[in-house]
């Protein structure tokens, strides 16, 4: 295996930070080499150094996205966390709902929500389960559910929906699995009734996203413990200008917006915290 | 012992007497079946790690159909067949329906062996996984708890001190009377 030397590391966190905004701890050497160790062989290279100039020189940025695709963390499932998704059925729809109800029936109720950090889809596939589960009637509502992730192998594994044996049993209830998945040979893949309520595509977070529109609820969690916090501040502030006046954000149970955006406010409900924008 | 229960299930009696011995001899746990009827209704009453089935069988149920029930039992279980050269494509598509792998006949011993310890190494690492999967929730559950607390008690203090700030900048009031509010406001702790 290739060693990486103290000069390529530091060099090599600062490109991943301009390419994703993930801030790697340099003290870390193991993180480094065993994630992108087999990258910098198959590219024929003999040092972290030399890999790295091909990385910048390639016009085509695949080895760029091979290294987004490598570093990147992928671990979540199907309602990670509980708390979030119970606060979204009874606490956030309904009143998203109350409060977005045309006064004429003829129109329908539109509903924004985006899942900013959808890795493999877990998450946006929970939250359209909910949605299945909690509207009676779909066809009344105008949905409009996005799901963005800096990975591109992520963005595929979520637009297709396929789960392994391993990736489904965590977290996902038998009835929903029963009722959302159908086996395909080894592996669960989700019902066309679910997929057609979501969209994923790649998004990188320290870019503008001001283009995707105003949502109602945004999940934004366990991304930004990757950032500094100069680049948490400008996350969040961007959130606020992307979220409605009396939308919701929620972010992962183990975040704080202490310090990071005074915009938002945290509230209580249950087990779990929100947050909405200060008035 | 070795950390792995077996189900053999094989129609003929060699066979099934020469798995049983030569497991029980590299000390696995062995169970046998006679055919895949048995499998099923033993299969039915307790999870075994691996299920080592003939795939041509009589009576209806063969060792596709032992794999299906097993799997439909249970997730986790590993179902190795046991085949015909003439059947390895019939073996392949039950590798497609989740069988873990085959083996041909006449069967290698250690080929089945370093099969074996395959499965038991892929097991030991999915339970340390899935251990750390569990440590990490609880881990989560606890901070998340302690962090949301006191994201909500930093937030009660800041507003109380946004207030305090707002007293004690007002002009239009006693430098004394501004004093006196503020410490009323500290007090109420």
């Amino acid at each position: 295996m290739i060693k990486i030397t103290p000069s390529e590391l530091n060099m090599i966190a600062q490109y991943i930070h301009e390419i994703s905004g993930i801030y790697l701890d340099q003290s870390k050497t193991y993180l480094f080499e065993t994630r992108l160790g087999s990258l910098v062989e198959g590219q024929g290279c003999k040092s972290y150094q030399e890999f790295l100039n091909k990385a910048k020189k390639d016009p085509t940025k695949n080895i760029e996205r091979q290294i987004i695709d490598a570093i990147s963390t992928n671990e979540t499932l199907f309602f990670r966390d509980k708390g979030p998704f119970e606060l979204l059925q009874h606490k956030l729809l309904p009143e998203l709902i109350d409060a977005r109800t045309p006064n004429t029936p003829a129109l329908k109720t539109s509903i924004k929500i985006w899942s900013a950090a959808s890795s493999t889809g877990q998450e946006l596939y929970s939250i359209a389960i909910i949605l299945k589960e909690l509207l009676k009637d779909a066809s009344r509502y105008n949905l409009k559910l996005l799901g963005t992730d800096i990975s591109d192998n992520a963005v595929a594994q979520a637009s297709y929906g396929k789960y392994n044996k391993f990736e489904i049993e965590r977290g996902l209830d038998q009835r929903y699995l029963q009722r959302y998945f159908s086996l395909l040979g080894d592996s669960w893949k989700i019902k066309d009734e679910i997929r057609a309520m979501v969209n994923f595509r790649k998004l990188n977070l320290m870019l503008p996203f001001s283009a995707l529109g105003k949502f109602d609820i945004i999940f934004c969690r366990n991304v930004a413990i990757y950032f500094t916090l100069e680049d948490r501040k400008k996350l969040f502030s961007k959130i606020a200008d992307s979220l409605a006046d009396d939308g919701y954000l929620v972010i992962g149970s183990t975040e704080s917006l202490s310090g990071v955006c005074p915009r938002f406010v945290p509230k209580r409900h249950l087990r779990a915290i929100f947050y909405q924008k200060t008035t | 012992m070795k950390n792995l229960s077996i189900l053999v299930v094989d129609d003929d009696p060699v066979i099934r007497r020469l798995l049983q011995q030569r497991l029980q001899k590299a000390n696995y746990q062995v169970e046998i079946a006679k055919d895949g009827h048995e499998a099923s209704e033993m299969l039915s009453g307790q999870f075994y790690d691996v299920v080592l089935t003939d795939l041509m069988m009589p009576g209806g149920i063969g060792g596709i159909e032992v794999l299906e029930i097993a799997k439909s039992l249970y997730s986790t279980i590993e179902v190795v067949l046991i085949t015909a050269h003439s059947s390895v494509d019939t073996a392949v598509q039950a590798m497609k329906k989740g069988a873990t792998d085959y083996l041909e006949k006449p069967i290698n011993f250690d080929e089945l062996f370093l099969k074996l310890d395959k499965i038991s190494n892929l097991k030991t690492i999915l339970r340390s996984a899935q251990d750390l999967q569990q440590a990490m929730d609880t881990t989560e559950n606890v901070a998340g708890q302690t962090i949301q607390d006191l994201e909500m008690r930093v937030t009660g203090l800041q507003s109380r001190l946004d207030t305090i700030e707002t007293i004690l900048l007002d002009t239009n009031e006693d430098e004394d009377v501004r004093i006196v509010k503020a410490l009323n406001l500290l007090a109420e702790r």
